[in-house]
């Protein structure tokens, strides 16, 4: 008899035990340590320094949610065309990188968030001011490779702006200033790390005409990471966080920080 | 056992005797107290569930999924209020009687969600802020109303000062408070899920136990009255025949309930809350939309923005490929509704769904109507458009999707109640079970034992 009691609680004791263990795909809450991917090139936002660390809106974003997962991250530079591959081929846990949240992309990753709402916006020499989109017909702009910026304002908006073309941002704040183009157009945080980091008085026209949605990018299928960030994102506009980081980076950049929009989620199913 | 030992020298067989009844039948106990225990604990770990689920979570969605139509019908109205100039005396006391009710069912829905929160910090904080916001927002609001109209004006946007104080309170509620409702319905979807998984994991578990113990207890019941039978030549002992053919019946209906109860919160969640869940925030969403058109006429320096907001908010609650408003608008209006993605994608289907999918097309039509005025300059029919068929096509589409919505809460309740009252019986029948099967092992065993005195 005490020989069936113990098989039978021997049986049980695997049974809960092969229960527990029978999990899908790791989550990111259940990972020791995790792997987050920001952008290097994009100062004020998220920009690797020349001694190899890195800083910027993002990555202080990425450092809060890691905080309030409770993990220990390293951080990797990632590019714009590279945010979905890192995912999907799990070089990286985690996307902070202005990663604006799309259909397509809930295609192939799963966004948390988004932890900021930021605007299209038009930067323009000091002395110029061009406050709607359309305003921009008969201009300039500057087409960076890669960025659907500018298509939205010709074909999304109709404006019949004229359409330069130039390798990066770079070329675009140098060819603003020697007037060969009037106005560069992108989301309005990046354009405002680039006019700081520029230094000669470049002007935001805060024309805000395009919302756009910043959020993490998470492997697709880890429900639970996704509503663990929500949370994190959730706590860090409640306790002032995110207001003071946006005053951080963007305070004196002309960025208008009147309202400081609280994210609608996604959605993490 | 103090008897036996203190004995001076008992003959062998007959000290072994009693000894083995009373450990035969400890292990008995032992292995029916195991049975009751699982019971309990399934029962327990079910019952947590169906409250979680149907008392706490459910009826949050409704109450700040209430609270966002409130909060946001609430922005609507005072934009609509704005448009209509002096042409629309009727029409405007109506919205700003509108928009006084929708203030007090948003104060309703506040105190409910509160209450609901629970011990949840951050749903409470969430609530409070959205308290104190919605003080600014009212002051702002009226504020507005009162400047619009000492100034009067034709039909369409009005003075720059009503404008822009019209623009800090539309800020303050589509940016800070609305997000922040919204928010808390998803909250309550992270909680479903997370107590129906934990749940779908732990209550096989223990209904694999209840099964185990009880197989357990009516081996060990068996084996007791075979002991028994041998030892002191009865055939049959009709106490313990009884306690085993009660055990058996404890066990089946035991882990019967803990089956149909798993089922309850699966059909509770899949059939029920996922789609109530969804089709509020599609509701939520969609009313935002129709503030949009007012704004879009409203406020001309930021017509782009509140157009683009417009096209990406149909493009979540139904999603085709769509660069512009134009394009969606011809995809949507002339497209055969098939294969549609987005927040109602899975949820139009049956003839309910047919029905809101064509009072979407219908609103949309009406939109694309509506944006041609506006595009022509002819505000004045811009705001006719707005104010008759947009929002009658509007109205119609949100009642398409509340007669959806309650097709799913009915079968969320019905789910919730069935598990509950099964449970319900589980809980009475189960005290009266362990107590007469006690006492039919009790009277099996001690006549018994009391032949050795």
């Amino acid at each position: 008899m005490k020989r069936v009691l113990a098989a039978v609680v021997a049986l049980m004791a695997a049974a809960v035990v092969a229960g527990c263990g029978t999990g899908s795909a790791e989550s990111i809450v259940d990972q020791d340590e995790l792997v987050i991917a920001v952008r290097p090139d994009l100062p004020s936002v998220g920009f690797r320094r020349t001694d190899g660390t890195f800083e910027g809106f993002d990555v202080d974003v990425a450092r809060y949610v890691a905080g309030k997962l409770g993990k220990p991250f390293t951080l990797v530079p990632v590019l714009a065309a590279d945010r979905d591959k890192v995912l999907v081929d799990g070089r990286a846990d985690m996307v902070v990188a202005t990663y604006t949240i799309s259909m397509d992309r809930k295609a192939t990753v799963l966004f948390a968030g988004p932890y900021h709402i930021s605007y299209q916006d038009i930067l323009t020499r000091p002395d110029e001011r061009i406050a709607n989109v359309r305003d921009l017909a008969g201009r300039r702009i500057c087409e960076v490779q890669g960025s659907n910026a500018v298509q939205r304002v010709v074909e999304e908006r109709k404006v019949p702006a004229r359409v330069v073309p130039f390798a990066d941002y770079k070329a675009c704040l140098a060819a603003l200033k020697s007037e060969q183009v009037d106005a560069v157009t992108t989301n309005d945080v990046i354009l405002a790390g680039l006019a700081m980091q520029d230094g000669s008085g470049l002007r935001l026209n805060n024309a805000q005409f395009n919302e756009q949605r910043s959020g993490i990018g998470l492997p697709k299928g880890d429900v639970p990471g996704c509503e663990a960030v929500n949370r994190a994102i959730t706590d860090m506009y409640q306790d002032g966080t995110a207001e003071k980081l946006l005053h951080r980076w963007f305070g004196t950049s002309g960025l208008d920080l009147s309202t400081i929009a609280v994210p609608q989620f996604e959605g993490c199913s | 056992m103090t008897i036996v030992q203190t004995r001076p020298a008992p003959a062998p067989v007959r000290r072994s005797v009693p000894g083995r009844i009373r450990v035969i039948s400890g292990v008995t106990a032992a292995a029916l107290a195991l049975l009751f225990a699982a019971l309990a604990a399934g029962a327990w770990t079910v019952g947590d569930g169906l409250r979680v689920i149907g008392r706490d979570a459910g009826p949050q969605v409704v109450a700040t999924a209430g609270l966002y139509l409130a909060l946001s019908d609430m922005d609507a109205q005072v934009a609509d209020a704005l448009i209509m100039g002096d042409s629309y005396d009727r029409e405007r006391q109506r919205a700003v009687d509108r928009y006084e009710r929708r203030r007090s069912e948003a104060n309703q829905a506040l105190l409910k969600a509160f209450e609901l929160s629970g011990d949840n910090p951050a749903e409470r904080r969430t609530v409070q802020s959205v308290l104190d916001g919605l003080g600014r927002y009212e002051r702002l609001a009226a504020q507005a109303l009162l400047l619009d109209e000492r100034s009067p004006h034709p039909p369409g946007r009005p003075p720059d000062d009503v404008v822009l104080l019209h623009r800090q309170a539309t800020d303050l509620m589509r940016l800070v408070l609305l997000p922040q409702a919204y928010n808390l319905t998803l909250e309550n979807g992270t909680i479903v899920r997370q107590t129906y998984d934990d749940k779908a994991l732990t209550v096989p578990l223990l209904r694999g136990a209840v099964v185990l113990a009880g197989l357990l207890a009516l081996g060990c019941l068996l084996v007791l009255q075979v002991y028994l039978a041998r030892r002191f030549r009865r055939v049959l002992g009709p106490a313990l025949l009884a306690a085993t053919v009660a055990t058996a019946v404890a066990l089946l209906f035991g882990s019967n309930v803990l089956a149909q109860d798993e089922q309850a919160l699966r059909e509770a969640k899949t059939a029920g809350f996922d789609s109530v869940l969804t089709l509020a925030r599609a509701r939520a969403i969609s009313n935002s939309m129709q503030g949009d058109q007012s704004r879009y006429l409203l406020d001309q320096a930021r017509a782009d923005t509140y157009e683009h907001m417009y096209l990406d908010k149909s493009l979540s609650v139904l999603y085709v490929e769509a660069g512009n408003l134009e394009t969606y608008h011809a995809k949507v209006t002339g497209g055969s509704g098939e294969g549609f993605r987005g927040l109602l994608g899975p949820e139009l289907v049956g003839r309910s769904g047919k029905a809101a999918m064509d009072a979407y097309r219908r609103f949309q039509a009406a939109d694309m109507d509506f944006r041609a005025r506006a595009a022509d300059g002819q505000v004045r029919e811009a705001v006719e458009a707005r104010l008759r068929p947009v929002g009658e096509a509007f109205d119609a589409y949100d009642r398409s999707l509340v007669a959806l919505s309650e097709q799913h809460e009915n079968a969320f309740e019905r789910a919730i109640g069935r598990g509950e009252s099964t449970l319900d019986g589980l809980w009475r029948l189960l005290p009266s079970a362990i107590g007469v099967i006690g006492l039919l092992v009790v009277a099996g065993v001690w006549p018994r034992l009391k032949e050795y005195r």
